[in-house]
């Protein structure tokens, strides 16, 4: 995938959360960090069929936004069944990138440095 | 002695019939033409105010806030009203009169409002604004004293002192209206110019029922100008109306300028409008017309329909407005029905000198309870603890005592909110007395309808 | 994502880092409005007081407690009756509040003596009710009052009753945001843990930042029963105070209005490790995708597809004969905090409607982050609004329909553009498949009111039609609908109840079924 395909692609995947999702919008650094983090990484590996770990209820919660996730990219891109699962893991990798930027180290938000809730 | 007067023995409240003096300061700011006021203290004190005022009367009023925060609550924040005036009077080009309305909060922390004033005066106004003509008016109202009701008298006297000026005598009279709605204006204003009086009308607030127009961007507002209130010195003498909101403003002309003072009776009913007419009639040396026997006639018509027939002994409890709540009281003794619980949601400790209370107790002849500084859990827990009423006369903060005591209620006073357009009925005058008759035998009809109590009787009415 | 300036506050500079236009290809980091800060003075602004945000907004929606202000009497009135927060506790918190009457000689003196008897007077007057919120003001913060000192003396005295002081008085906080904060943070710190929960389940959640706004709670709760999910306490339409205190027994957090109370959440998950699961209620996709989640949760999820086939098969051909109707028609989205979020993507998609403008009035920056992200591009966001801001945008975009407040409602009205409140709702509750089909025809009732044309019409200078004796909505509205829709057999109207929700509360309210007795003209 050339940088610019996977920037699109990023883009488009971005756009579903931004659009729909509301898990990505806690209200401080560090939440927003655990979920980037959970959801994210349970999302790819759902699409890698990997083996998701649901030991803590905290797991079971990042899945549940994580099925949602995974099963709208895979009826919105259909480009998604042609990619291999180290493709899809480079993919997720930048989006999970895109996302810490926009949600964290690039967001104009004052309060998610505020050190209590 | 059959009528008690006594004030109510528990120390808090279980659900208000007023709410606090700024609220009364905000309500006499918007009578006035190119005034928005700027309330001294949290957001809330405005937000709910504007909220309350547009519930009633179904239209939005500016009014300002010094949005004052917690810096400014341990700090002193008399900064955020020199901020406050100088972004209102940027954005409102048109505003000449910025009353500044204390509450609660900054009345504790002792902002000095009227320093405030004079600072801004000298220096803000003179230096940014020379070529306008503004005027600021502290009013200290804190919440903790009085009520809406206090807090409307106030505000009123404030605005007459701020501006009456000595000059040539303009040959009408004041008319201080009291807290009104927009009909009761236009009724008292056709009593005046049937009795061909001139008069400066504090405040003319016929406006506030205003229209949705065409080009759009129509705001209702009040109408007494400037010069209104200057030339309320000059006048031949001043009614008002109220006893409670009005009296302090028209006892200030009289002994500042010499302007003779009447206060009341409340025009509620034939015999206090009667009244009112006499005293226009003293003041001015005008006789009464024709038209206004004929008007009395049709009213005293139209009460003799329902009055013995279906008011007559019928027991009513009235809150809200102690001038409204007394001349209520007056009117439906006239109607021949039983006033036996008046509320009168404040503290006031004059109300034991009002005339209407010393002749209510020295005539009335059932047993009458008035509660001062009362509550409407003083009319509901009497309702559940057995008490007979067949009416109640009160504002819409009262709703639920009504519906689930299952007493009839008819809306009146301030606020309305739970009825259609009762803003746009008359209390005031004959054409309030008709209309006040009509509704209460309408309420007390509905009434039997419903629970099936001599429904029949109206086949044939 | 340029910073949008208006007209009207070029002359205060600051107000411009507060309004932005959502452009094409823009992100949330290329600008965002400030948000939450403290109110430029004179403004006109919208907000209310953090007292309010605590008590009106959020305490009082608990509906077996008695809720006593601690102040002057202002407060208590002005909060009281202007808000459609219902309870099957035969509407308590609706019917009664309770002021301490603060007068000048308890300025000076001191109310605490005068705040016990008050607590006392309260509970005799209702025997029945045990339980009871203490809201301080701005006046009795301001005299130093020991509220915590005085609760815990009556509960000394009083063993069967338990209080909850709330010290959040006007002026702590830009809006009425900063009330929501302390109260869900002394909530979480004074009693969440003091009691154990009496509901058993298999599957327990709360749930959080929902008010009941015209029965809404009675909506969810529904779903979540149906699908054999315990409700464990709602924070706090309809809610139960004792409930409430039990919040630590719950498997899950299921959070709605965030801005009002994602606090308690994240507290909850920090010190009882309860997973926060944001959701929408409204909106037929988005909350069919948020009972699947909370059921995918306890894996139960057969149950929430269960209900999402009934209800959309039952509502989605009403929906989309209001759709049909409502395409492109112009939205300003100006509600108080969540609804700004809640509602921008879904009205868009499941209406047609286009959201032209979204403005929160108490609301953070993350609610602006949440509300750009869900709006089409070309929308105007704006923070904190003022009166002429709000006048100078509608005259700009001339949107077709308005959802804000009821003041704010009565300003639109006069200049023609007709509004919904999106506090209290029109005809709600708005959640739920048959409640996001009212929404829909409350929209177009509003849009399509023949009253609204006439208003347009200026019989001085206009032509009057003199041949039309009247209009029908539908007359107006599907005037340039085509055949293939207007014809169409499958759509149809809304065909639910006026009081849709009747059947749901639990406990009727006594007089239910009678008429209005007190009608006046």
């Amino acid at each position: 995938m050339d940088e610019a395909l996977m920037k699109e692609r990023v883009e488009q995947m971005v756009d579903v959360i931004m659009k729909n999702c509301l898990w990505q919008f806690h209200s401080r650094a560090w939440d927003r960090r655990d979920q980037n983090e959970g959801i994210l990484t349970k999302t790819m590996q759902l699409l890698c069929d990997e083996r998701v770990v649901l030991e803590t209820p905290a797991d079971r919660c990042y899945w549940v936004d994580a099925v949602w996730l995974a099963d709208e990219y895979r009826a919105r891109f259909d480009w998604l069944s042609g990619l291999s699962k180290d493709d899809i893991k480079v993919l997720m990798k930048a989006l999970h990138e895109r996302m810490d930027f926009l949600m964290i180290d690039g967001s104009l938000n004052l309060e998610l440095t505020d050190q209590h809730y | 002695m059959f009528c008690e007067l006594k004030e109510k023995s528990r120390v808090g409240t279980i659900n208000p019939i007023f709410t606090c003096q700024p609220c009364g300061a905000q309500f006499a700011s918007i009578g006035i033409r190119d005034s928005i006021g700027i309330v001294h203290g949290g957001q809330g004190c405005v937000m709910f105010v504007r909220l309350l005022i547009s519930q009633h009367l179904k239209e939005s009023f500016e009014l300002a806030s010094s949005s004052v925060h917690e810096e400014g609550a341990v700090f002193g924040a008399t900064r955020r009203v020199e901020e406050a005036v100088d972004v209102l009077l940027m954005r409102y080009p048109h505003v000449r009169v910025v009353p500044i309305i204390s509450t609660c909060s900054t009345e504790i922390i002792g902002d000095d409002i009227d320093g405030v004033c004079n600072k801004l005066n000298e220096g803000l106004l003179k230096e940014k604004y020379a070529d306008r003509e503004v005027h600021l008016i502290p009013i200290h109202t804190p919440s903790f004293i009085g009520s809406m009701i206090s807090g409307y008298d106030l505000a009123v006297r404030d605005f007459v002192k701020f501006f009456a000026r000595k000059g040539e005598p303009n040959g009408k009279i004041n008319l201080i209206t009291g807290w009104v709605n927009p009909a009761d204006v236009t009724a008292m204003k056709h009593l005046l110019a049937e009795m061909q009086v001139d008069a400066t009308v504090l405040f003319e607030i016929e406006a506030f029922d205003a229209p949705l127009m065409p080009e759009g961007n129509h705001v209702a507002h009040g109408d007494t100008t400037v010069e209104d209130l200057i030339g309320t010195a000059n006048a031949v003498g001043t009614i008002a109306l109220n006893r409670y909101e009005g009296m302090k403003a028209a006892k200030y002309l009289e002994n500042e300028f010499g302007v003779p003072a009447i206060i009341g009776p409340t025009p509620i009913g034939i015999r206090n409008t009667d009244t009112f007419l006499a005293h226009l009639k003293a003041l001015t040396g005008k006789p009464i017309p024709q038209s206004l026997v004929e008007e009395r006639g049709r009213a005293i018509d139209a009460i003799t329909d329902v009055a013995h027939m279906f008011l007559a002994d019928k027991k009513v409890a009235i809150f809200g407005a102690p001038d409204l709540v007394i001349g209520l009281a007056q009117f439906c003794l006239d109607m021949e029905m039983r006033p036996v619980l008046l509320l009168l949601g404040d503290d006031n400790s004059s109300y034991g000198d009002d005339p209407r209370i010393k002749e209510l107790q020295e005539h009335v002849d059932f047993d009458m309870e008035i509660i001062t500084n009362a509550d409407l859990w003083e009319l509901d827990r009497r309702l559940k603890d057995g008490m007979e009423l067949d009416l109640i006369l009160g504002h819409s903060k009262g709703r639920f005592v009504s519906i689930d005591n299952k007493v009839p209620m008819l809306r009146v006073g301030f606020p309305t909110y739970d009825r259609a357009g009762m803003f746009r009925h008359p209390v005031l005058g004959y054409a309030g007395a008709t209309w006040l008759a009509e509704q209460i035998a309408n309420t007390i009809f509905t009434d039997m309808e419903y629970k099936g109590i001599r429904e029949w009787s109206l086949n044939v009415w | 994502m340029p910073y949008h300036e208006f007209e009207c506050s070029k002359c205060i500079p600051e107000r411009k880092q507060h309004a932005v236009i959502k452009g094409p290809g823009e992100q949330l980091t290329d600008a965002l409005p400030q948000g939450y800060l403290n109110t430029i003075p004179g403004t006109i602004s919208e907000r209310g007081c953090a007292y309010c945000g605590a008590k009106h907004v959020i305490g009082t929606p608990m509906k077996d407690v008695i809720h006593l202000s601690h102040g002057p009497v202002g407060c208590t009135y002005d909060t009281w009756q202007t808000k459609r927060y219902l309870s099957d506790n035969d509407n308590f918190q609706l019917k009664y509040t309770f002021a301490s009457d603060m007068k000048e000689k308890h300025v000076v003196f001191g109310a605490e003596g005068m705040l016990k008897q008050n607590i006392i007077e309260a509970f005799k007057a209702f025997p029945h009710i045990k339980r009871m919120t203490i809201y301080q003001t701005c006046a009795t913060a301001l005299i130093g009052d020991d509220l915590h000192a005085v609760a815990q003396e009556v509960m000394d005295e009083l063993p069967d009753v338990d209080i909850f002081v709330c010290n959040s008085p006007g002026f702590r906080g830009p809006s009425q945001s900063g009330g929501h904060h302390t109260i869900c943070i002394a909530w979480f710190k004074e009693k969440v843990g003091t009691f154990e929960p009496v509901r058993e389940g298999e599957y327990i959640i709360n749930y959080v930042g929902e008010y009941n706004i015209q029965g809404d709670q009675y909506i969810m709760e529904d779903f979540f029963e149906r699908m054999g999910i315990t409700v464990n306490s709602t924070f706090t339409g309809n809610g139960s105070y004792d409930d409430l205190r039990a919040m630590h027994r719950a498997h899950l957090n299921v959070l709605e209005c965030a801005r009002s109370s994602e606090y308690l959440c994240n507290e909850l998950r920090v010190k009882y490790g309860i997973p926060r699961l944001d959701i929408d209620g409204f909106g037929f996709k988005p909350l069919g995708d948020s009972l699947k989640k909370v059921a995918l949760f306890f894996g139960i999820e057969d149950r929430a597809q269960k209900i999402i086939d009934e209800e959309t098969a039952r509502w989605q051909p009403e929906l989309d004969w209001y759709k049909a109707r409502l395409q492109d028609k112009k939205v300003c989205l100006w509600p108080g905090g969540s609804k700004l979020w809640h509602w921008a993507h879904c009205i868009h998609e499941e209406m047609g409607v286009k959201v032209v403008s979204v403005y929160t009035k108490f609301g953070h920056q993350g609610d602006m982050e949440k509300g750009i992200a869900r709006v089409e591009e070309g929308a105007l966001a704006i923070d904190d609004p003022n009166e002429l801001e709000g006048l100078e945008a509608m005259e700009t975009l001339q949107p077709d329909i308005i959802f804000t407040g009821k003041r704010p409602g009565e300003v639109a009205k006069k200049i023609r553009v007709p509004y919904l409140n999106a506090h209290g709702y029109h005809n709600g509750p708005w959640k739920g498949w048959e409640g996001w089909v009212r929404f829909a025809r409350d929209i177009y009732n509003a849009i399509y009111s023949p009253m609204h044309k006439l208003s347009k019409l200026d019989i001085s200078k206009d032509e009057i039609p003199t041949t039309i004796g009247f209009e029908t909505q539908r007359m107006l509205s599907d005037v340039n609908l085509s055949d293939e829709i207007k014809n169409n057999k499958e759509l149809r109207e809304y065909t639910g109840k006026w009081d849709c929700t009747r059947d749901l509360i639990k406990k009727p309210a006594p007089r239910s079924d009678e008429p209005q007795l007190a009608i006046a003209a």
